[in-house]
């Protein structure tokens, strides 16, 4: 039976004081009219088990206390239902990431686009050790998230279907599943934001501005699967940023999904 | 929404504000949805009939705000009213008991109704616990409104409660048995409310038919 049936169902006898006309409790009546005297007498409940009687003799004293006085359980309960609500939409993206993955190592045949080995799409390779460290996935899915709360954004999506994205053209989201060093991930994430701007609303001065400030002394690095960061990746300048955004879409670091 | 009177039980409020949640339903993004919540709020602490439906009201505009522009101010500051209302709870129950169950009512039913991702939001769970156990202690076993109340409450949200907290559940259940068993001047109807509450969890959230003939029938005098 499902919480909302069996809700109807008790609704349907309690809701409202005009069911308390209605006597949803009949025995109500009954009571209200026997209750100055001919109830049923004491002894006929004192005549059933010992056990129930030494229970009840037992339980006088162990009346349990509750915690006293309004103790909030939480700082913030808005930010705890936020917080839940990231916590289980990443596990549904896991279960659905998982899905894919069986799919693509038993069945090629169950994708649905599947244009061969070469489409970095969703399906990650077969075998590939996932990230499944909830507090990464968190923090990355916040990251998203923020990036995906703009008006750019809004733009963008409603302007490009997904089917008629281009790789290295149109931004893609970075996949939080893969395995990427810290600095990899923060550094796509903050790629990809700066390619959302391209969407940004006009403003009263220009057309649509890049903030260049954004891939200002930007590190290449390379997607890595360890965490490795003593690698000495080289700077790339102002001046050379536009190409340096395009060449490295050209290096498949926009892997994964949208 | 031609039935939206019936459907959200709006009818208690004047027409202006009728009107503003009738847009809050519609166009989320065009009111002031912070002051939509605090009327609902304030309302439902007022109006028993409708704090017993108020989370549906509720339910349907956190959905319109997420569906329009992804926002949840309303969700926001419906869970801050909501907790301000509960750290302050035992000086409204000295002040109105009225209030008082106006407030769980409302609790409850906005834990019914607002899901997160089709569960119950954790974080009231707890809250909702407090409120239970509070209804279940003597001095409040003692008023017929607040049996009543908590009778009500558990008989739509027990089930639910239970599992997200068994052992809050069995908690509250040693109370009302102790209460039933023992609390003495409990009158006649708070005692059958507890009997049948009783029942109704020992039978999994549901009546065995004869227990439901047994309350629900009309007796023959």
């Amino acid at each position: 039976m499902s919480f909302r049936h069996k809700s109807r169902r008790t609704d349907a006898d309690y809701n409202g004081d005009e069911n308390r006309n209605r006597g949803p409790l009949k025995r109500y009546n009954y009571w209200k009219r026997v209750a100055d005297g001919s109830m049923r007498s004491n002894e006929d409940m004192d005549s059933t088990s010992d056990l129930k009687k030494s229970n009840v003799n037992h339980r006088r004293t162990d009346i349990r206390p509750v915690s006293e006085g309004p103790v909030p359980r939480c700082m913030d309960w808005e930010r705890e239902v936020e917080t839940d609500e990231m916590c289980s939409s990443v596990c549904c993206d896991m279960q659905r990431y998982r899905r894919r993955t069986l799919a693509t190592e038993f069945g090629p045949r169950e994708q649905k686009n599947s244009s061969g080995s070469s489409d970095s799409r969703d399906s990650p390779v077969p075998g590939e050790v996932m990230e499944e460290d909830e507090e990464v996935l968190m923090r990355r899915q916040k990251q998203i998230t923020y990036g995906k709360n703009t008006l750019a954004y809004d733009r963008y999506i409603k302007e490009v279907p997904k089917h008629l994205r281009q790789p290295g053209v149109h931004p893609k989201t970075p996949n939080k599943f893969k395995k990427y060093s810290r600095r990899s991930w923060d550094q796509q994430i903050k790629l990809w934001k700066v390619k959302i701007h391209a969407w940004d609303p006009p403003s009263p001065g220009g057309q649509y501005e890049v903030d260049l400030d954004d891939v200002m002394d930007i590190e290449l690095d390379f997607p890595e699967l360890d965490s490795d960061s003593s690698a000495q990746p080289p700077k790339v300048s102002k001046a050379s940023s536009s190409q340096a955004v395009s060449s490295l879409s050209s290096l498949g670091i926009f892997e994964g999904n949208y | 929404m031609e039935n939206c009177k019936e459907d959200y039980k709006i009818q208690s409020f004047d027409l202006e504000t009728q009107n503003l949640l009738k847009t809050a339903l519609k166009e989320p993004s065009t009111v002031d949805l912070e002051k939509v919540s605090n009327v609902i709020v304030d309302q439902s602490l007022k109006d028993q009939v409708f704090s017993k439906e108020a989370g549906r009201i509720c339910y349907t505009i956190v959905q319109a705000e997420a569906k329009h522009n992804n926002g949840n101010v309303f969700r926001r500051n419906l869970l801050n009213r909501l907790q301000q209302e509960f750290v302050a709870r035992e000086d409204t129950r000295l002040r109105s008991l009225q209030e008082w169950v106006c407030f769980v009512t409302f609790i409850c039913n906005v834990f019914d109704y607002l899901k997160v991702n089709n569960m119950p939001m954790v974080a009231l769970v707890h809250p909702v616990f407090d409120c239970m156990l509070r209804l279940a202690q003597p001095d409040s076993l003692n008023n017929e409104e607040e049996v009543d109340c908590l009778v009500l409450q558990l008989h739509r949200i027990g089930d639910q409660l239970e599992k997200m907290d068994g052992q809050k559940m069995d908690e509250l259940f040693y109370l009302l048995r102790d209460g039933f068993l023992l609390q003495e001047g409990l009158s006649s109807m708070a005692r059958l409310l507890l009997l049948e509450i009783l029942e109704f969890r020992a039978g999994g959230w549901m009546l065995s038919d004869t227990a439901q003939k047994y309350y629900y029938s009309e007796v023959t005098d």
